[in-house]
C-alpha cells in the first residue's frame, strides 16, 4: 500500500473493508432463527423495539416479561425506541405489537442488520479511529494504522454482534473506548459521562467500573487536596446528573417513584442463580468435581462469588489509587486538563478488573468474555507487529480462546463458517501462527498446546457425536480448556499492572521535565531492555508500547508490512527487506 | 524465464544460480524477488507464495467464506441438477433427461467435471445428487457446492500466479494479477449469483499465458479444452484461430510449417474427440447441439445487456413516445412492438419504430467488425497484438450479439485487464470498461441484502486496482480535444455513484406505483452501455493505430 503511494487510502479502505466484513457476517443466521416460539437475542432486541414504540416507559419494564422482557438500563431502550420508530416508518408491520413477535421476513432481517451496523459506525469505528489516534498518538502511521485494523476486525465481537446480534459494539467497546480517549486527552468529565453511558447501555459495563473509577479516584489523589476535591466534586455532579438524566421518565415528575424499582430488579437478576449455561469461568469449571450448589446454598454462594470478585479485582483498582497517591503532586493549574500518569495502568486495571468478573462473579454469560477482550485488544493492537513479545503472544492465544470458547454458542447459531473464516483472517491479520516450527519461550509452548489442544477438540467433535451419559462432553471440556487460559490472563494483567507500576514510580517519576525523560525513553525503545521506564512523557509506551521495547527488526517474511496489505490485494508489503 | 531456462539442457537442480544470468542480456526480474534461501530449481515448477501472496489468497478465502449463506440464483439449483443427472444417470440420458426444467446443456467436459464433482457430493449427503429432489438447498449442498466454487478458482489462481513469474514488469503484473483473482466479476457471478466462471476463466488465462511463453501449442490445445467447457469462448474463437494460424502453423515469411500443423490440428481433434466422442458413437450429436444451441431466443435478454442493441432498443422506446406524442407523423408504429419491449421480459423483442434486428443481421455485423481486427492480428501477430484482438473479438461479440447475457462482460474484462497497464489510453479504456461492466453486474443481485456487499465491495476494488495503475500509467492530455475527451469520461464515471443513489432510492420513493419499476434496469442499462460502446470504440481505435 505505502509502497504503491495509495496512503491516503489506507484508512478509508480498512473502514470500508471493515463495513463490507460485518455486513457480510449479518448475510448468516442469527440467533434463534427459526426456532419458535421463544427465538433468541435477535427476537429479544427485536420485542423491546416493538414494546417501547407502542407503550408508555413506565410499562417499559413490565409488560409480559415471560417473552423478553426488558432487562437493559434504559439507554437500551430509547436506542430501541428509535429504531423501532424508524423501522415502523419503512413498515409498520415488522414491529406491530404482539402481532409482530418471531416475524422473520426478509425485510426486517436486512433493517435490524443494517441498525446493528450503524450503530457500530457511528459509535464504536469513530472510537477506534480515536483510539488509535490518541493512545497510539506517538507511533508511526504504519503503526497506527495496523493497530487500526486490528481493532477492526476483533472476531468475537464481530461474531457476537453482527452474527449473532446484539449491540456490543456501541456499549461496551463503543462507549467505554469513547471514556478512556477521553481519558487520555484529560477531558475527565467527558469520559465519567462517556461511561455512565456505557452502563445505561448495558449494565456490564459495570465490569469495568472498579478499574475506571479507581483511575478517577487516583487522579483526584493525585492531584493534590485542593485541585482533587474539585475535580472529585465535578466528577461525582456530572455522574450523578448523567444518571439521571438517563432514569429520568421513570423519576416523579414523570412517573409515581416505585417505578423506578421496576427498571432495577430487571436490570440485576439476583436470583437466576450462579451460571446457566456452560460458561468458560472459575464457577463452571470447578463445578465439574466440586458441585457448588449441592454444598452451599444460594446465598452462600452469591456471598462467595462477590467477596472473590472483589478480591480479584482489588490489586488493579488499588494500584491506580496507591499510585495516584503516591506520585501526588500540588497545585500545577494546568495538571486537571492532562491525564494522570496511572493512566498507562488503566488498560491493566481494566483487564483485571473485567476478568475478575468473569471468573468468579454471578450470572456471567459466555458473551462476556467481550469485555476482557477490550482491554486486552487494545493492549494487543499497541504491541501488534512485534514477533515474541509477551503481550503479543499472550494476547493472540487469549483472542483465539476467547472466540473458541463461544463455539458452542455459535455453533447453535449457524454461524461455524463465519467462525473459521474470520479467526484466520485476524490471525492472519496480525501474522500470528501459533504452529511455527519452534517455540522459543515458555508462552509459545503453552499457546501451541491450547491451540492444538482446541483444533483436536473441534476434530474430535466433527468425527464423533458425544456419548448418551454425557450429552455436554464437549462444552465441558471446552470449558475446561479455556478457564485455565483466562486464569493466566487474569494472573498476568495484575503481575504485569504491578510492574508497570513500579516502573511509573521509579526514582524520577516526579521529574517534571519531560524533555530529557522523553528522550531516554524514545532511545530506551530500541534497547531490549525498558525496566524502569522513566517518566510521565513515555507512560503510554510503558504502557501499550512496552512490548516494543523489543523492536522488531522488520521480520524477514514481511509480517509486519503485509498486515496493511491484507486487505489491499495489490500491495507487495512482503518484499520489504532490509 | 521459462523459456530461456528450458533452452539450457544442464539440469536445473544441478545449475548454479548465477551461472545462467551472463546469458541474457536483460535482468531477470524474478531473480529480485525469489528468496535468496529458495533453491532456484524448486519454486519454478512449483510456485511459492511470497507473504502477500498469502495475504491475498487467506483473505480472500476468508471474504468468501462468508458469502456462504447469501443469495443464491436459480443457477445454483442448475449447477446442482447437472450434479444429479451426471451422477445417476447413464452418459446417454444426459442430454436427454428432462426431470427438472434446467436441463443439461453445457459442452461435455462440462459434465464430466459434474460427474467429478457429484462423487464427494454424494459422499457429503446423497441427497444432493437426488434426481427428484428438486429445489433442495440444506446448508449441506450449499455449503458444498460453494466450497467447489471457491477450491476451482484455484485454476486461475495458479494461473494469475504464474503470469507474474517471468512477467517484464513484475510489480505491475502483480497488481493485475490480484486485481483479477479478486475481481468483483467474479464475486457476484461465482461466489453470490453461482456459477463457475473462476475455473473456467482460469483455463483462459493458462492458455493466454502459454501463448505469452510462446508455448502455442499448449495454448491452443487448452483453448480447444476451454470450448469443451462452456462454449461461449467461442467469441474468442477467431482471434485463436488467427493467431496460431499465423504466428505457429505458418513461418514468418508466410510459408506453410506442416508439423507444426498437423501437431495443432491433431492436439484440438483430440480434444474433441474425447469431449464429443462418446455421443458421437451414441449417435447423439444433434441432440446435443440442440441444447447447446438453442435457437429461439429473443434480441435481448430480460435485463437488457449493457451493448449496442440496448442504445437502439432504448432509442426506439423513445421514438415511439414521440410518435406517440404526434410529433413525428411520417413513421409506421408496428402495433405488436408497442407492448413488445415495454418491460424488457424474456421474449422476442419486436421495435415499434425502428426495423427490426434478425439473427443474421447480428451475425454479420459481428463478422465484419471482427474481420477488421482480425486482418490486423495477421499482419502484427505478437503477443500484445494477440492479447488485444482476443478482448475485441469478446467485445464484438458482447457489442452485437444475439441474445447476450450481461455476464457475458467477463469476456471482455478479463483480457482487457492483462492490458491495462500497457499506456495511458488502455488503462482509461480498462477503467471505463470495467466499471461500467461491473456496474452493469448490480441487477444480477437484487435482494437488498446483498447490495451493500456488492457495491462496497466494488469500491474497495477499484480504489486498489485504479490508484497505483493511474500512478504508474497517467499522461497528461496533449491537445484540446484530449482534454474535452478526458473530462467528459470523468464526468461519465462520476455519475455512477448518483446512479448507484437512484437505483436504490427509487424503488422505496415509489413503492405504491408499479408502473414505473423497470425505470432503474432500464436506467442502467443504458449508462453502462454508454461507457461499454465508448470503450469499445477506444479500444479499436488504439488497436487499429498501433504499431507492433
Amino acid at each position: 500500500m505505502h509502497r504503491h503511494g495509495c496512503k491516503q487510502w489506507v484508512a478509508p479502505c480498512a473502514l470500508l473493508a471493515a463495513l463490507w466484513v460485518r455486513w457480510a457476517i449479518g448475510l448468516g443466521s442469527y440467533s434463534g432463527q427459526d426456532t419458535p416460539p421463544m427465538f433468541g437475542d435477535y427476537e429479544a432486541q427485536r420485542h423491546w423495539m416493538e414494546l417501547t414504540i407502542h407503550l408508555p416507559p413506565r410499562q417499559w419494564y413490565t409488560y409480559d416479561l415471560q417473552y423478553w422482557g426488558l432487562d437493559y438500563p434504559p439507554l437500551t431502550a430509547y436506542v430501541s425506541w428509535l429504531c423501532g420508530i424508524v423501522g415502523a416508518w419503512i413498515d409498520p408491520s415488522w414491529f406491530a405489537l404482539d402481532a409482530s413477535r418471531g416475524i422473520e421476513s426478509e425485510g426486517s432481517k436486512v433493517y435490524l442488520r443494517s441498525t446493528v451496523l450503524f450503530f457500530d459506525a457511528l459509535v464504536y469505528l469513530p472510537a477506534l479511529w480515536l483510539f488509535v489516534r490518541t493512545w497510539l498518538a506517538d507511533r508511526s502511521a504504519r503503526t497506527q494504522e495496523s493497530a487500526f485494523l486490528l481493532l477492526l476486525f476483533q472476531p468475537s465481537l464481530l461474531l457476537i454482534d453482527f452474527g449473532h446480534f446484539q449491540y456490543n459494539s456501541v456499549m461496551l467497546v463503543g462507549f467505554t473506548l469513547l471514556a478512556l480517549n477521553f481519558f487520555e486527552t484529560g477531558r475527565d468529565l467527558l469520559g465519567a459521562s462517556c461511561f455512565v453511558l456505557s452502563l445505561g447501555f448495558k449494565q456490564m459495563a459495570l465490569y469495568f467500573a472498579p478499574a475506571i473509577g479507581s483511575y478517577l479516584l487516583g487522579k483526584c489523589l493525585y492531584l493534590g487536596p485542593a485541585q482533587g476535591t474539585r475535580l472529585f466534586l465535578r466528577l461525582a455532579i456530572v455522574t450523578t446528573l448523567s444518571v439521571l438524566l438517563l432514569f429520568l421518565p421513570f423519576l416523579p415528575p414523570f412517573a409515581p417513584l416505585p417505578t423506578i424499582l421496576d427498571p432495577i430488579t430487571r436490570i440485576f437478576p439476583f436470583a437466576r442463580g450462579l451460571f446457566e449455561d456452560k460458561v468458560a469461568n472459575f464457577w463452571c469449571a470447578s463445578d465439574v468435581l466440586l458441585k457448588w450448589r449441592r454444598r452451599l446454598s444460594a446465598p452462600a454462594l452469591m456471598r462467595l462469588s462477590t467477596l472473590l470478585t472483589a478480591l480479584g479485582f482489588l490489586p488493579g483498582a488499588a494500584g491506580l489509587i496507591y499510585g495516584g497517591w503516591r506520585m501526588r503532586i500540588v497545585g500545577v493549574a494546568e495538571e486537571s486538563q492532562k491525564p494522570a500518569p496511572t493512566l498507562a495502568l488503566l488498560p491493566y486495571a481494566l483487564l483485571t478488573s473485567s476478568m475478575s468478573f468473569f471468573l468468579f462473579s454471578f450470572q456471567v454469560h459466555e458473551k462476556t468474555i467481550l469485555l476482557p477482550l477490550l482491554p486486552l485488544t487494545l493492549l494487543l493492537s499497541g504491541a501488534s507487529a512485534g514477533e515474541g513479545s509477551e503481550t503479543f503472544e499472550l494476547g493472540m492465544l487469549v483472542s483465539n480462546v476467547a472466540v473458541f470458547s463461544m463455539w458452542p454458542l455459535l455453533k447453535r447459531d449457524g454461524l461455524g463458517v463465519p467462525y473459521i473464516a474470520l479467526t484466520l483472517l485476524w490471525n492472519r491479520l496480525a501474522g500470528y501462527n501459533p504452529f511455527r516450527a519452534c517455540p522459543n519461550s515458555m508462552l509459545q509452548y503453552v499457546s501451541l498446546l491450547v491451540h492444538a489442544a482446541s483444533l483436536g477438540l473441534h476434530v474430535l467433535e466433527l468425527l464423533f457425536s458425544p456419548p448418551a451419559r454425557y450429552p455436554d462432553l464437549f462444552p465441558v471440556l471446552n470449558v475446561l480448556l479455556s478457564t485455565p487460559v483466562f486464569a493466566l490472563t487474569w494472573l498476568w494483567s495484575i503481575r504485569r499492572g504491578m510492574q508497570v507500576g513500579w516502573a511509573l514510580g521509579g526514582p524520577s517519576s516526579r521529574t517534571k521535565d519531560s524533555k530529557p525523560a522523553a528522550a531516554t525513553e524514545k532511545s530506551a525503545r530500541h534497547d531490549d531492555k525498558i525496566q524502569g521506564g522513566h517518566a510521565q512523557a513515555g507512560m503510554r509506551m510503558t504502557s501499550l508500547g512496552y512490548a516494543q521495547g523489543r523492536r522488531r527488526h522488520v521480520p524477514r517474511n514481511g509480517r509486519s508490512a503485509s498486515i496493511s496489505s491484507a486487505v489491499s490485494g495489490t500491495s507487495q508489503g512482503g518484499f520489504e527487506r532490509s | 524465464m521459462q523459456r530461456t531456462r528450458a533452452t539450457t539442457p544442464t539440469s536445473p537442480s544441478s545449475r548454479p544460480f548465477p551461472i545462467s544470468e551472463p546469458i541474457h542480456p536483460e535482468p531477470i526480474p524474478e531473480q529480485e524477488e525469489s528468496k535468496p534461501e529458495a533453491k532456484p530449481s524448486r519454486w519454478k515448477y512449483w510456485p511459492r507464495l511470497e507473504p502477500a501472496e498469502w495475504d491475498i489468497l487467506i483473505a480472500s478465502t476468508c471474504l468468501k467464506l462468508l458469502l456462504f449463506p447469501a443469495y443464491r440464483s436459480t443457477d445454483f439449483e442448475v449447477h446442482r441438477n447437472w450434479l444429479a443427472i451426471t451422477h445417476s444417470l447413464p452418459i446417454s440420458q444426459w442430454y436427454h433427461d428432462t426431470t427438472s426444467e434446467w436441463t443439461l446443456d453445457y459442452p461435455p467436459f462440462f459434465a464430466y467435471f459434474e460427474k467429478l464433482l457429484s462423487v464427494p457430493a454424494y459422499l457429503i449427503d446423497s441427497r444432493i445428487v437426488d434426481l427428484n429432489n428438486l429445489n433442495y438447498d440444506a446448508w449441506s449442498v450449499v455449503a458444498y457446492q460453494r466450497t467447489t466454487v471457491i477450491l476451482t478458482e484455484l485454476v486461475m489462481g495458479v494461473a494469475l500466479l504464474r503470469f507474474t513469474r517471468g512477467a517484464a514488469d513484475t510489480s505491475t503484473q502483480k497488481i493485475i494479477s490480484a486485481s483479477l483473482f479478486l475481481h468483483p466479476g467474479f464475486l457476484i457471478v461465482d461466489h453470490i449469483h453461482f456459477q463457475y466462471n473462476g475455473f473456467m476463466f482460469g483455463i483462459l488465462l493458462w492458455s493466454i499465458l502459454m501463448a505469452r511463453n510462446d508455448n502455442k501449442l499448449a495454448s491452443g490445445f487448452l483453448f480447444a479444452v476451454l470450448l469443451n467447457f462452456k462454449h461461449i469462448y467461442m467469441y474468442l474463437a477467431p482471434a485463436y484461430f488467427i493467431y496460431l494460424l499465423r504466428s505457429f502453423c505458418l513461418s514468418p515469411s508466410g510459408a506453410l510449417l506442416p508439423m507444426r500443423f498437423v501437431s495443432l490440428a491433431n492436439a484440438v481433434i483430440a480434444v474433441f474427440l474425447v469431449s464429443l466422442g462418446p455421443f458421437l458413437l451414441m449417435g447423439q450429436l444433434p441432440q446435443l447441439l440442440a441444447r447447446l444451441f438453442p435457437f429461439t431466443r429473443g434480441l435481448n435478454h430480460a435485463y437488457w445487456a449493457p451493448n449496442v442493441w440496448a442504445l437502439v432498443t432504448a432509442a426506439d422506446r423513445v421514438l415511439l413516445q414521440f410518435v406517440k406524442g404526434g410529433r413525428i407523423q411520417s413513421m409506421a408504429v408496428n402495433a405488436s412492438g408497442v407492448a413488445s419491449t415495454s418491460r424488457g421480459l424474456v421474449g422476442d423483442t419486436v421495435f415499434a419504430v425502428l426495423p427490426n434486428v434478425k439473427p443474421i443481421h447480428t451475425f454479420v455485423i459481428t463478422i465484419a467488425f471482427q474481420t477488421i481486427y482480425l486482418v490486423k492480428l495477421w499482419r502484427a501477430p505478437t503477443y500484445k497484438s494477440f492479447l488485444t484482438a482476443l478482448t475485441l473479438c469478446g467485445y464484438t461479440s458482447f457489442m452485437f450479439g444475439w441474445h447476450v447475457h450481461e455476464k457475458a462482460i467477463l469476456l471482455v474484462l478479463v483480457p482487457l485487464s492483462l492490458l491495462a497497464a500497457e499506456n495511458h489510453a488502455y488503462f482509461r479504456t480498462f477503467m471505463i470498461a470495467s466499471v461500467a461492466g461491473i456496474f452493469s453486474l448490480f441487477p444480477l443481485l437484487f435482494t437488498p441484502a446483498e447490495t451493500l456487499v456488492k457495491v462496497v465491495y466494488s469500491v474497495i476494488w477499484a480504489i486498489f486496482v485504479f490508484a497505483p495503475l493511474h500512478r504508474r500509467v497517467y499522461e497528461f492530455p496533449r491537445s484540446l480535444p484530449f482534454v474535452i475527451i478526458d473530462s467528459v469520461e470523468k464526468l461519465y464515471l462520476a455519475g455512477f455513484p448518483l446512479l448507484q443513489l437512484f437505483v436504490t432510492l427509487f424503488p422505496i420513493a415509489t413503492q405504491h406505483s408499479a408502473s414505473m419499476e423497470f425505470l432503474p434496469l432500464l436506467l442502467t442499462s443504458v449508462y453502462c452501455a454508454v461507457g461499454l460502446v465508448w470503450a469499445f470504440a477506444r479500444l479499436s481505435v488504439i488497436y487499429l493505430k498501433q504499431q507492433y
